[in-house]
């Protein structure tokens, strides 16, 4: 059976059902095509990513063949000069990623009295997302999904009761200890490989 | 360039060392971190520590990485690259030498990461020669050792090559490198010229010169394997005979004498000028140091000299020294019948310069 017949039953038990409208406007927007959409900024905003992702991207593709050194016929193999090797990690500066402003939403005043009733219907465009939203690169989206499906299957086993934000916080690591325990599991209070095997969440 | 570091976040309070396991394996051990979820900029995974998701690499590249994962800093860094024969070990920043050409200069405080170094190395592939590098490694000489020997007695096909300015070896030393274990040590040692102030005043420390005489003494006592390195300088480069000289009548017992032109970088960039000799220009110092090694039966070899740099009877002695990471080729370089033989260009070596001194073979 695959995991997500555990989970989507016990979102549904939870109350999950229903959704938010700004996040069915966020799904659209990111998943409609591009010609159907007018250049948002939150379309921007994943173009500019993008180029943060390529400009990190630049590796050079490694050479795997080198000829051992001393070939005056010797045993000797150590070929590498071994000098600088960057320093410890941690201090390099990475890029900062600034998230662009997305258009603040306009006023929703109440529309000028018309007479002339309009062949379609006004419909309430969603508003865009707010600005406060986390802009997500790559890893923290990915790890926010996993979290997520984390926090739900530990909810649906009454362990958490907070948001699913797909934040590790205070009360996802108590309920993974929690659970590890139960389980007879190491108890990390972080997400391990064993403890997804025994959530059965998975990532496909 | 391959990047050694990468952006990360991770769910763990404190770092960790992980193997990256993209394929599923099925004899997975407990410190193989498993790919569960990827996108074309990275991956996620999951560890005995953990889950952690990594940008910037595609994890194909990944796959067999041996990294440390620091969730505070949110990095990883590539320990031990998969299928690289260029790994090396940074153990410390700490030097007691400051080398005028220092490509790597040292800072003052020491972060003891030898616990992970240990774990990554007895994870690390199959027949790996591991390089330690700093820094000055023996200024941690207990630490540093105690960690050799242990990784050497679990894993009998690693082995390591150790760079250190032998400062800090003594007599207490000879017993316990004599071990036949160390037979898979080599210690990189930097020798600059036979003629002690001149060598002082390139480490700048005075006593140095003799100090290292001493531990060659103790190596040789030792049985040590000993890769004896020189940098060229405009300082030394008319030394290169009597050095020549001096190495086979006084050290025999070396296994290899590296000559190693200038690397572009650290304290080496702004000094460029005044430091770098132009082996193209007259090559003839280090062909006279080259034919007393060759005739006196002494190893010796070019390290970061361009092949097509060097005149033909000595090219040959040109390797690949450059590790993969940081080695470049110029564009003139496509044509070379040698290019996978030679050594190419630092990554940060002046383009201008490189393309210059570019004639593909």
């Amino acid at each position: 059976m695959r995991p997500k017949h555990f989970i989507i039953p016990s979102l549904v038990a939870a109350g999950f059902g229903s959704h938010d409208p700004a996040q069915a406007a966020f799904v659209r927007a990111t998943t409609s095509a591009i010609d159907d959409l007018p250049p948002t900024g939150l379309l921007r905003l994943f173009k500019f990513d993008h180029a943060v992702t390529l400009a990190n991207h630049s590796s050079h593709s490694s050479h795997a063949s080198h000829s051992s050194g001393y070939s005056g016929g010797g045993h000797y193999s150590h070929t590498s000069h071994r000098s600088s090797t960057g320093g410890y990690d941690g201090y390099t500066p990475e890029p900062v990623y600034v998230p662009v402003p997305s258009p603040a939403p306009s006023p929703t005043s109440p529309p000028p009295p018309t007479r002339v009733q309009p062949l379609i219907p006004q419909i309430d465009r969603a508003s865009p997302p707010p600005t406060a939203l986390p802009s997500l690169s790559g890893r923290s989206a990915r790890f926010a999904a996993i979290v997520r499906r984390v926090q739900i299957a530990l909810l649906a086993r009454n362990l958490y009761q907070g948001a699913i934000d797909g934040v590790v916080g205070p009360h996802v690591r108590g309920a993974l200890r929690q659970f590890q325990k139960s389980k007879g599991l190491n108890v990390t209070g972080t997400i391990t490989p064993q403890t997804l095997d025994a959530l059965m969440v998975n990532s496909d | 360039m391959i990047p050694l570091s990468l952006p990360a976040i991770s769910d763990a309070e404190r770092p960790f060392v992980a193997r990256l396991r993209s394929l599923a394996a099925i004899d997975r051990g407990e410190h193989d971190a498993l790919l569960i979820d990827e996108d074309e900029v990275g991956g996620s995974y999951a560890a005995a520590d953990g889950l952690f998701a990594i940008d910037g690499v595609p994890v194909a590249q990944l796959d067999g990485d041996v990294v440390l994962v620091q969730p505070r800093s949110g990095r990883v860094e590539r320990l031990l690259r998969a299928g690289s024969r260029h790994n090396t070990l940074l153990v410390t920043e700490r030097c007691d030498q400051l080398c005028v050409m220092c490509s790597q200069p040292p800072k003052k405080t020491h972060v003891d990461r030898f616990d992970y170094f240990e774990q990554a190395c007895l994870l690390a592939e199959p027949e790996s020669l591991i390089g330690i590098s700093g820094g000055e490694p023996t200024l941690y000489k207990e630490r540093l050792l105690s960690m050799v020997e242990r990784v050497l007695t679990d894993r009998p096909d690693v082995q390591f090559h150790i760079l250190t300015n032998a400062q800090h070896f003594d007599d207490d030393d000879i017993h316990r490198l004599r071990q036949p274990l160390y037979r898979r040590v080599s210690w990189g040692i930097p020798l600059y010229a036979s003629n002690a102030s001149l060598h002082d005043e390139i480490v700048g420390k005075r006593g140095a010169c003799l100090r290292l005489f001493e531990s060659f003494a103790i190596l040789l006592a030792s049985a040590a394997r000993v890769e004896l390195r020189t940098v060229l300088l405009k300082s030394n480069a008319n030394e290169l005979p009597a050095l020549a000289q001096f190495i086979f009548g006084k050290l025999r017992f070396i296994e290899v004498w590296s000559l190693m032109q200038l690397e572009n970088t650290g304290f080496a960039k702004g000094r460029w000028r005044d430091l770098r000799y132009n082996h193209r220009s007259s090559f003839e110092p280090i062909a006279q140091a080259l034919d007393l090694m060759n005739l006196n039966g002494v190893a010796a070899q070019l390290f970061n000299f361009p092949r097509c740099s060097v005149p033909p009877p000595y090219r040959q002695l040109a390797v690949a020294s450059i590790s993969d990471w940081k080695r470049k080729y110029a564009p003139a370089c496509a044509t070379c019948r040698e290019q996978e033989l030679c050594t190419g260009f630092f990554e940060w070596h002046p383009s201008n310069e490189a393309e210059a001194e570019v004639t593909p073979i």
